[in-house]
């Protein structure tokens, strides 16, 4: 991508002028195991009439991404490997092969396009659309991956979460350097929109980790979630200042003070046992969160109420907001 | 030349004997299928009926419009779908209408089967798109629910079938042993054995397929797969007859006795090539004229947390002798779930709904074991394992590995020590001592002497107290709560003693020194005169001479014989030696 067309695509992104649209992948997997009948499960949109089921019917889709200078274009980190989604049609390519498996997170980066993936036994990129990989964790202890952000600021900076912590690469993965949360599993690692250095971390029993030097180092910190499994962590992009995370027990946290200070968001939803959340970022104060086997809940007053938004009976992987169409915003 | 060529694609493309059955083989064969063929019970016809029927080329109308009425009911199952599917296709042989064949078609673009997460999965769902990807084999991408081409998912799908081949022949499977699970290994070897159209990838097949018939030969007494498995079901693990493998046992030696109504496991496998052991494997797998001890290594499932190696090495050791048999692994961990680690299996005249078994377990269930191995979030964690492993979070199971188990077996005695740090879920250890156990008597001197069947004495000693408590459906679970604890149990032949009386003062004169604390410790001298010395932990002796572990071979044995990574197997029986090189993709036999 040439400077200046990444220079639009960058500032284009900030502002986000169309609606986005809500995806979530999910899964109704009450009584599901591999081998067994499925309710409709996989890739949902969100339109005006209710969530849409995008094609296959699928159990086990983790993480989803776009690329910034074709948003027409998902995605999917799978148990059964990585997808490419058309939107429109939508056709689904496998871009993996049989030498991954349990695809757990996905991160187009902003600025190259590049495509990491987490799995089960590592991290690979892909610099030309999927048509060929690469296994960057060769310098990772432990290879299982959790969660991968490419750095939307800082050129080739990647932030990665696995069973002993946060790693930082500054050279797209070739180098790991241990940034925080040592020895604790990470189940999440997001990017302020608004400032590009500071980060969270979501964690197994550890609570909430942070950043604030452009992920270089993570603190814990505070009491939120700790002795809890947290599953999600959301900035508000209409308000630096506020962060949302999910957790088994948390439920939804919410924190107007960057995180100094937090309040429960649990009163109306059927179980404080969430694991994914978002805010709207076309709709200041409405978030959703989803409730384990229960349903998506939606709020218009930032979690102090909730009403039923779908989704029944499903367990919700992620939920994301998508720049609508197809030409480059 | 070309018409020679012609003749021997077809050949290879026909579903028939890969040599010359014998007329007893193929009347067990055709048995299974006329089951399914001619299934009078009750439901719906499903895949297996329409698949058996187009192998008999019985009622080909009715076969296209139950496949038809099938798939437009919406497939599932993943690749317990691919599977039955795939047969059908490869037996179709011009019997099914167009518009059938369009609906197979065009399943296989609208359906999504998920690959799963475990080797057996993986293994049907590559061999079957192999198939499919070989029977389509000029499809583009628009036509597959991959999003790929037919010559990219073939390659795919022979790269991943080859790993596997000369990852067991070089470590061991993953998923070892499993009464049940062994069919979803034999389906896939014996489908590419009979359909797949490279001369090397059918080879391969072929000798997988002996390969596997020769890791079960070895370990079944009379149709039961004895020994320590991967994966059992909790049904199977006390009535062993219930098993898959009573199917196999019974098509390949024509031992024990089959389902009431076989597996479609064995159903697929009769289908496709339907291959017939070769003698030295008939021979293997039913003269238990001398007693013998068989070594196996296999590797743990994929571990993708918690560990610095992928896999780890399971070392197992399995005694026979016609009477009963007893088998182990070193205990801990090695799979999720469904690990049995360790038994007595004695031989009755019909297994048919007696528990023929004896075994104890730490009864262990933890996230920290479910994250190791799968990747799903801990919290609904154990709640969905539940689902479909009832007993996997409950303390009274028998079923199921323990890092806090460490088992030593050398040849028909059997020392399990445990270690129970405080704060585990269970602690404690059950034993099962099944309804179908005979006279048994608690000796003062905390041996526990037992009448098993008419053919086989099991002493126990326990080397904590214990209380009974009741097991629906009959039998006894012995508990006993201590952290530190273990069993040592020595079995022998009925033939060997005059009775249970005098079996119990042979046992009692075995000078047998234990200890508990701080780790349990045994010395014990065992009826075949070797003494044994295992501490909780450590490397075990035998006659003063530690175990090698690390020259533990992926067989050994009277019977078969492989190095660690030889890729290797020979059988032998006598002077009869038959070897399978899988890099040479080359069966020699010698000694006739």
């Amino acid at each position: 991508m040439k400077f200046a067309t990444l220079g639009v695509a960058l500032l284009a992104q900030t502002a986000i002028a169309a609606d986005p649209t809500l995806y979530a992948l999910m899964a109704v997997t009450k009584e599901y195991v591999v081998g067994a009948k499925l309710p409709p499960s996989g890739l949902f949109r969100h339109e005006p009439t209710g969530w849409q089921h995008l094609n296959y019917n699928h159990p086990f889709l983790f993480g989803l991404d776009y690329d910034r200078s074709d948003p027409a274009t998902l995605y999917l980190a799978a148990g059964n490997g990585l997808f490419r989604v058309a939107r429109k049609a939508p056709e689904w390519t496998q871009l993996t092969g049989s030498d991954v498996t349990e695809l757990r997170d996905v991160s187009v980066d902003p600025r190259t396009g590049a495509i990491y993936f987490g799995h089960s036994h590592g991290i690979r990129v892909s610099t030309d659309r999927g048509s060929t990989w690469r296994e960057l964790s060769a310098g990772l202890h432990r290879k299982y991956t959790e969660a991968i952000r490419a750095d939307r600021v800082n050129s080739g900076v990647l932030l990665v979460g696995g069973e002993e912590g946060i790693f930082r690469s500054t050279d797209s993965g070739a180098k790991w350097k241990l940034a925080g949360a040592a020895g604790i599993q990470i189940t999440r690692i997001e990017q302020s929109p608004r400032d590009g250095c500071q980060w969270l971390a979501t964690t197994y029993e550890g609570g909430l980790y942070g950043s604030t030097d452009c992920g270089k180092s993570f603190e814990a910190t505070g009491r939120v979630g700790l002795g809890r499994n947290l599953y999600d962590v959301a900035f508000d992009p209409t308000n630096p200042a506020r962060i949302a995370v999910a957790g088994w027990g948390p439920g939804v946290a919410l924190s107007e003070d960057g995180g100094k200070t937090w309040q429960s968001r649990n009163s109306g939803l059927p179980a404080p046992e969430v694991t994914a959340v978002a805010f709207d970022p076309a709709h200041p104060g409405r978030i959703y969160a989803a409730v384990h086997q229960e349903a998506l809940f939606v709020s218009e007053d930032l979690g102090k109420t909730w009403s039923h938004s779908g989704l029944d009976g499903s367990s919700v992987a992620r939920l994301k907001f998508v720049p609508e169409g197809g030409s480059k915003q | 030349m070309k018409t020679l060529f012609g003749l021997a694609f077809a050949t290879l493309y026909m579903s028939v004997p890969l040599v010359a059955e014998t007329p007893e083989f193929a009347q067990r064969k055709l048995e299974i299928i006329d089951a399914y063929a001619h299934y009078p019970g009750p439901g719906d016809a499903g895949y297996g009926q329409i698949a058996a029927r187009l192998w008999k080329h019985e009622n080909p109308e009715w076969c296209s419009r139950r496949l038809e009425e099938l798939l437009a009911a919406g497939p599932t199952g993943d690749m317990f779908w691919m599977f039955p599917v795939t047969a059908i296709a490869h037996l179709d042989q011009g019997q099914l209408t167009p518009s059938a064949r369009q609906a197979l078609k065009r399943a296989w673009k609208t359906y999504m089967p998920y690959r799963g997460d475990t080797e057996n999965h993986f293994l049907l769902y590559y061999s079957t798109l192999y198939l499919m990807s070989q029977y389509w084999p000029n499809d583009g991408p628009e036509t597959w629910y991959t999003g790929k081409s037919s010559a990219a998912n073939l390659e795919e799908a022979r790269q991943w079938i080859e790993n596997w081949v000369k990852l067991t022949t070089a470590r061991g499977q993953g998923e070892y042993d499993s009464p049940h699970y062994m069919g979803v290994y034999l389906i896939p070897m014996s489908y590419l054995a009979a359909w797949a159209k490279n001369p090397a990838m059918k080879k391969r097949a072929q000798m997988m397929l002996e390969y596997l018939i020769a890791d079960y030969a070895p370990e079944n007494l009379e149709g039961l797969y004895v020994g320590a498995h991967a994966r059992v079901y909790e049904d199977q693990l006390v009535e062993r007859w219930k098993g898959v493998s009573s199917d196999f046992g019974w098509l390949w030696f024509g031992v024990g006795r089959r389902l009431p109504m076989p597996d479609n496991y064995v159903l697929y496998y009769a289908l496709a090539s339907g291959f017939e052991p070769p003698e030295i494997l008939k021979k293997i797998g039913t003269d238990r004229t001398n007693a013998y001890t068989h070594l196996e290594r296999k590797r743990t499932r994929n571990r993708w947390r918690f560990n610095d190696d992928l896999h780890g090495p399971v070392y197992k050791t399995t005694y026979v002798r016609k009477e009963y048999a007893v088998g182990s692994d070193q205990g801990g961990i090695l799979q999720p779930i469904q690990e049995h680690s360790w038994d007595v299996t004695w031989s009755v005249p019909d297994p048919r709904g007696v528990q023929n078994t004896f075994f104890t377990v730490q009864p262990f269930s933890s996230i920290h074991e479910l994250q190791t191995y799968f990747v799903f979030n801990p919290d609904p964690a154990i709640e969905g394992v539940v689902k479909s492993k009832k007993t996997y979070d409950s303390p009274d199971k028998l079923l199921g590995g323990s890092p806090y188990e460490s088992i030593f077996q050398d040849r028909d005695t059997v020392i399990a020590l445990y270690n129970i740090p405080a704060g585990t879920r269970f602690p404690g250890i059950n034993g099962f001592f099944s309804k179908d156990l005979g006279e048994t008597r608690e000796d003062p001197s905390g041996w526990i002497f037992m009448k098993a069947g008419d053919s086989t004495y099991i002493a126990c000693k326990p080397l904590r107290p214990y209380e009974w408590k009741p097991i629906a459906g009959g039998g006894r679970r012995l508990f006993s709560p201590y952290p530190t604890n273990g069993v040592v149990v020595q079995v022998a032949a009925q033939s060997e003693y005059p009775d249970l009386a005098a079996f119990g003062r042979a046992i009692l004169a075995l000078p047998l020194e234990t200890k508990v604390e701080p780790t349990p410790r045994v010395r014990f001298r065992s009826l075949r005169g070797r003494v044994l010395e295992f501490e909780y932990g450590e490397v075990p002796s035998v006659d003063g001479k530690h175990v090698d572990y690390a020259n533990w071979p992926l067989f050994g044995g009277p019977f078969l014989e492989a190095a660690v990574d030889s890729e290797k197997l020979t059988m032998k029986y006598g002077e009869l030696r038959r070897e399978l090189d899988f890099r040479s993709l080359t069966v020699k036999e010698t000694g006739r």
